[in-house]
């Protein structure tokens, strides 16, 4: 029907025009999310649709049918609609797709199909018409003349089509071979404004994100998110982990953090996820007994990625000591999968002042010292000191020193909690 | 009748074995899993004999340099040995790595988090506390509601971790559901006094324990006290400026080595 003629019959009638490479884009992505289902996928490139091979995995997800129900369900949550059919070869499959067909055993192909038009078969529209004047209707009519008479009317093409067909005729595909990143991209229907309600769409890109790493046995580690708003610069946000990860609970509960804190100061036109570097999978072993420090090491990896994502990167840390003998250049803060390096020196405070507080050493009782430290000619904050344990009025327990270079002076510096 | 008497009296001891809530009163309990604290004296004052895992302990003390923190040290360094972590949240001052290391601490197993905002702190104090089944989470709030109080303390039942929070004077006068509460004091004699204000699973035992300047010992003892006054004898001491005002009021602190 001419688009003229279907606005003429409902005005209502919103009309967009076709995007080819953006179908062929989807499909590509579909490719990699569908690999967690079969090892055989192959992107027809003049149609819309993809083949799975779907008989060497009978045992993992069932027959055909179960598998294809699986996956038009599955579909649908990540948005898309879907409608799978089965039969033993490739050609008979996608022309049972359209009706919901499963067929098992080649020998059912010629009954299950031979009832439908001609115009559903793959052939280009010069041979349709041929067929239409020559009065073939259904398929049944076409298989129903001799092979030899079927070449001289239309060509080797259609002969060597139905041999494939109906499985008398190998036919090999070119396989789909998944990438080594992640990218997909969602185009909202409606202009978000909430960051709140980001966590939707975004839960299911990151959905199809999981099923692609499931599928080629990948993980990661960051992920990437671009929000695009109209005449202004996109929003970036960064989801980063402990630990590489494929399931999508862990990357959503990093994300609800991130969305918490979010700030949108205009509307949200379109999602894109990247995972720009796919990692190799390893699987956690969980073990039979709680408790082992592998177990240990994985949930403060969870809660360091919760803590990190709401309060920021610098805020969780370890701490390791430095090469230093000045108390105050003798720490740093640690990321947490870097070394410790520290020495031990057990008369030392447990809790050192952020800066040494100038005192009145009147005011406290010396109960031990001094130790001298002098340190630090070379990088120009030279120093010499003597430390003392001193107690205040309180009872406290506090550590101050004597400075004699650079500032004559007492400081306190510690405290024996 | 007797044997109705019989099974009622084993449907309480069975109740009083396996519920840590419940307790007769003369008796302690020991149903409540406790972690050793370390130090003999202390553990035979505490019911179950330890710090009470999954459960808030209060360490509240007017002024810190009591020797509140190497109360805990033992325990936190075992623990830290065995792969268990130790968290800390917004500590107000900087741990200092040297020290926690000679007392046996592995750095290793030690986690800080600094959020700077109260309310933000205690979120992530729930948070650690509802994490994993094992390990340590301190933290230092300067005011916790009862609400909050209480909701850590059930964060720490659902995991099993050990909960420690030190907290001011002003503390002693607010009901709290923390399992233990110690009041850790100054004392002319002994150096700090620690007195028991609440055990669950017990009665709060009379007299109080004394920690022997514990903290003290261990440190640079050694150095002739003598000496030192001679040394000071000597030495006109400066009075710097005037500054009396606490100097552990939390302030950001931020490594030297970031510059």
């Amino acid at each position: 029907m001419p688009a003229t003629a279907a606005l003429g019959l409902m005005d209502t009638l919103l009309l967009s025009e076709r995007d080819i490479s953006a179908e062929q884009r989807v499909l590509q992505c579909l490719a990699a999310w569908c690999y967690q289902y079969s090892h055989q996928v192959s992107i027809p490139t003049d149609r819309n649709g993809l083949l799975l091979e779907a008989g060497a995995s009978e045992r993992l997800f069932g027959p055909p049918e179960a598998l294809g129900k699986r996956l038009e369900q599955e579909l649908g949550k990540l948005g898309y609609h879907a409608i799978a059919g089965s039969a033993p070869t490739p050609e008979a499959a996608w022309l049972a797709a359209p009706e919901g067909l499963h067929i098992c055993g080649s020998g059912h192909i010629r009954r299950h199909i031979g009832p439908l038009p001609l115009k559903r078969l793959h052939l280009d529209t010069t041979q349709q018409l041929a067929m239409k004047h020559m009065g073939f209707r259904r398929l049944q009519d076409l298989l129903r003349l001799p092979r030899r008479a079927l070449t001289r009317r239309f060509g080797p093409g259609v002969s060597d089509y139905l041999d494939r067909l109906l499985g008398i005729r190998a036919d090999p595909r070119a396989l789909y071979r998944p990438p080594q990143s992640f990218a997909s991209r969602l185009d909202l229907s409606a202009e978000i404004t909430s960051s709140q309600a980001l966590l939707f769409p975004l839960k299911r890109l990151l959905e199809e994100l999981c099923g692609v790493l499931r599928g080629g046995d990948t993980a990661v580690q960051s992920v990437q998110i671009v929000l695009g708003h109209e005449d202004h610069e996109d929003t970036r946000l960064e989801l980063g982990l402990q630990s590489p990860t494929q399931t999508t609970a862990r990357l959503v509960t990093v994300l609800r953090e991130r969305l918490e804190h979010l700030r949108l100061s205009r509307p949200v036109r379109d999602i894109r996820l990247q995972a720009p570097q796919l990692l190799k999978f390893s699987a956690d072993q969980r073990s039979l007994f709680m408790d082992t420090p592998a177990e240990q090491q994985q949930g403060i990896e969870q809660l360091t990625e919760r803590l990190q994502a709401r309060l920021g990167r610098a805020s969780v840390t370890g701490i390791t000591g430095v090469e230093d003998h000045r108390p105050e250049y003798s720490w740093r803060p640690r990321a947490l999968d870097e070394q410790v390096n520290c020495t031990a020196l057990a008369h030392r405070p447990s809790w050192l002042l952020p800066r040494p507080k100038p005192c009145a050493i009147e005011d406290y009782e010396i109960l031990a010292g001094p130790e001298r430290i002098e340190s630090g000619w070379w990088d120009g904050r030279d120093c010499r000191r003597d430390y003392f344990i001193v107690r205040d009025s309180h009872g406290s327990m506090l550590w101050a020193f004597h400075e004699y270079k650079p500032q004559q002076g007492w400081y306190l510096h510690g405290i024996f909690a | 009748m007797r044997a109705r008497a019989m099974l009622r009296n084993s449907t309480i001891n069975k109740l009083l074995s396996t519920t840590p809530q419940l307790w007769k009163g003369r008796r302690t309990n020991h149903a409540q899993p406790t972690l050793a604290t370390g130090n003999s004296g202390l553990d035979a004052q505490l019911p179950g004999n330890g710090w009470p895992l999954g459960a808030v302990s209060e360490l509240i003390c007017a002024k810190p340099g009591l020797g509140e923190f190497s109360l805990l040290l033992p325990a936190l360094a075992r623990m830290s040995k065995q792969g268990q972590w130790i968290i800390m949240i917004d500590p107000p001052w900087i741990p200092y790595p040297a020290s926690l290391h000679g007392h046996g601490l592995s750095l290793r197993q030690l986690l800080l988090v600094r959020t700077g905002r109260e309310k933000e702190s205690l979120w992530a104090c729930e948070q650690a506390l509802s994490n994993g089944r094992s390990g340590a989470v301190l933290a230092w709030p300067k005011r916790i509601s009862f609400t909050h109080l209480r909701r850590l303390q059930l964060a720490a039942g659902s995991s099993g971790k050990l909960a420690f929070l030190f907290r001011p004077e002003q503390a002693l006068t607010a009901a709290s559901p923390a399992a233990l509460r110690l009041q850790l004091e100054p004392d002319s004699q002994h150096g700090t006094r620690i007195n028991i204000l609440k055990c669950r699973g017990g009665r709060t035992p009379e007299p109080a324990y004394c920690m022997n300047e514990l903290h003290l010992k261990e440190a640079s003892a050694t150095c002739a006290k003598k000496y030192t006054r001679h040394l000071l004898a000597r030495h006109t001491l400066p009075t710097p400026g005037a500054e009396s005002a606490d100097p552990w009021t939390g302030q950001e602190w931020t490594s030297h080595c970031d510059q």
